[in-house]
């Protein structure tokens, strides 16, 4: 860097990026929380360390893999030509954004002086990464091995989600082409193939016991501990401010990337590289928060659990199209997302006997379809991207934003990619006798002989103080 | 193994070259070896470990209410 103004643009976005992976950081640190209250007492460490483990696992094996799929994938392959390179072939070049940069060999991968913006922006998306993982965890609480989670998790973490994200997020990404796909802060592409995901490994997982009668009634194991699940869930919508801004590009000069001669316009964008403001979404996250937690408190009678599981089922709602949405429509779509979520949970719950723990399948999986689907129809005619305007199916040009195209992606996300490959894994897992505990260790509890060594070692040093 | 032994001769050079850590340019591939080894080998040795561990706790056959007795005061 040798002009002042381009340094600072640099690094301003350099740190731009560094914050919000700090913030989004919360976003774990309260799933951990919400978890561990949400679990009973004789599973709660076996909880938390699972839970933690997605840290180290998806973060090596993003590093090793899943950052690469991220920029190798946006053509499906052979679905819709990129932009950059006119080809249906996974990009690979030479061009600037190619996956080729992100090999886990490749020099841009450490420490690089000519390089201030991939590091940050590979952590920015990990977190997202995490963030998948971790919405499977909850759902799977007391009776799955550490070792299938960890596979679980990698699988939704390193791999499925990103595929989702090359997909229907990248600014070349075949969906917005061809289907007019628009998601800016994530609704599907981590919510609902998360969701999905979930609901793929519960079928094949199973309740915990005693969770349904021999009548098939369901009974209520609410968490053992409220005022953790609380401070868990204010935990993670601090970091979801941390991932509404980490979907943003701060700083960014449209008009020589439209190619529009002599226009200069600087904004902040969304992922696809159409513009926003920080401003603007701010309203809209919070508004949406609100419309969660009204509805929630309505609809779950004020139950804690459910009313602060909505605020978040309220932003996740609204989050396809906070990047355009008036703060109104924003709240009103969160509200509306929450009761579907709500209602949803336990008809499936009563129908099916799918016992999801923290009710993760329907803040994340029903509430993100759901949004996806009210923002094809609140969006309908708007330009998915900014770079060309054409017709679906097309595929050489970006479709506009349809509810036909919402709802295809919708599916896409929430099925194709989430819950029909957990129900696989799952399945296989589980034909290697590696998925579930065996019953009489759930029975006991997963931290049985943990408890039972500190009970001993409390005796020895209460003899030796005699 | 050092890439940059002096930072002016680095810095002024016609082209500055990016990469700076240790190995550069000629370690990379091994280093990936190396993390990928790691990685799997964590699977395959608490792998083993969990499947010992639930062996051993299930073969005690302890009841819903017996982890209450292990509760400790501290």
């Amino acid at each position: 860097m040798t002009d002042q103004l381009g340094a600072l643009t640099v690094i301003f976005t350099e740190f731009y990026y560094w914050v919000t992976v700090v913030l989004m950081f919360l976003i774990h640190v309260g799933f951990c929380m919400y978890e561990v209250g949400a679990s009973r007492y004789k599973h709660h460490q076996h909880t938390l360390m699972k839970n933690t483990m997605v840290i180290p696992l998806v973060t090596v094996t993003w590093f090793f893999f899943g950052w690469w799929i991220y920029w190798a994938f946006p053509t499906g392959p052979g679905i819709a030509p990129s932009i950059m390179t006119e080809s249906t072939a996974l990009i690979t070049d030479d061009s600037t954004f190619s996956a080729k940069w992100y090999l886990a060999n490749s020099e841009f991968m450490a420490v690089n002086l000519g390089d201030h913006i991939s590091g940050v922006f590979w952590a920015a998306f990990l977190l997202f990464s995490w963030t998948a993982a971790s919405i499977v965890s909850g759902a799977i609480i007391e009776r799955i091995t550490t070792f299938a989670f960890g596979i679980l998790a990698i699988a939704i973490g390193s791999f499925f989600w990103v595929i989702d994200a090359a997909w229907g997020w990248h600014f070349d990404g075949w969906m917005l082409k061809i289907l007019g796909y628009h998601d800016a802060y994530a609704s599907g592409v981590i919510h609902a193939i998360a969701g999905g995901f979930a609901l793929g490994v519960l079928i094949v997982l199973g309740p915990r016991i005693g969770k349904f009668s021999s009548s098939g009634e369901p009974r209520n194991i609410g968490p053992r501990n409220p005022w953790l699940v609380t401070v868990g869930l204010f935990l993670i919508y601090t970091g979801f401010w941390g991932f509404y801004a980490a979907c943003n590009i701060p700083i960014f000069d449209l008009g020589p990337e439209y190619g529009m001669e002599g226009v200069t316009y600087w904004t902040a964008t969304n992922i696809y590289v159409t513009p926003t403001t920080l401003s603007g979404i701010t309203y809209n996250f919070l508004m949406s928060l609100s419309g969660g937690l009204l509805a929630g408190y309505v609809v779950a009678k004020g139950d804690p659990f459910w009313t602060y599981s909505s605020g978040l089922a309220g932003i996740i709602c609204a989050s396809a199209g906070n990047d355009l949405y008036h703060p109104i429509q924003a709240m009103l779509i969160g509200a509306i997302g929450v009761v579907i979520a709500y209602k949803m949970h336990y008809w499936v719950e009563r129908k099916f006997k799918i016992d999801d723990a923290v009710g993760a399948v329907a803040v994340h999986g029903y509430a993100g379809f759901a949004g996806l689907i009210i923002c094809g129809f609140v969006l309908n005619g708007y330009p998915s991207s900014g770079y060309s305007v054409g017709a679906m199916w097309d595929g050489s040009t970006y479709a506009s934003i349809n509810p036909l195209g919402q709802f295809l992606g919708a599916i896409i996300m929430f099925g194709v990619l989430g819950m029909l490959p957990g129900y696989v894994l799952a399945r296989i897992l589980n034909a290697f006798g590696k998925l579930r505990i065996p019953r009489d260790v759930e029975i006991a509890g997963l931290d049985y002989e943990m408890m039972e060594d500190d009970r001993d070692a409390e005796k020895a040093v209460a003899s030796s103080t005699r | 193994m050092a890439t940059v032994t002096n930072w002016i001769d680095h810095l002024s050079a016609k082209e500055v070259v990016g990469a700076v850590y240790p190995g550069a340019g000629s370690s990379e591939t091994l280093l990936v070896i190396l993390g990928v080894v790691f990685w799997i080998g964590w699977h395959v040795i608490t792998n083993k470990s969990e499947s010992e561990k639930l062996a051993r706790l299930a073969r005690k056959r302890h009841g819903a209410n017996d982890h209450k007795s292990n509760i400790t005061d501290w």
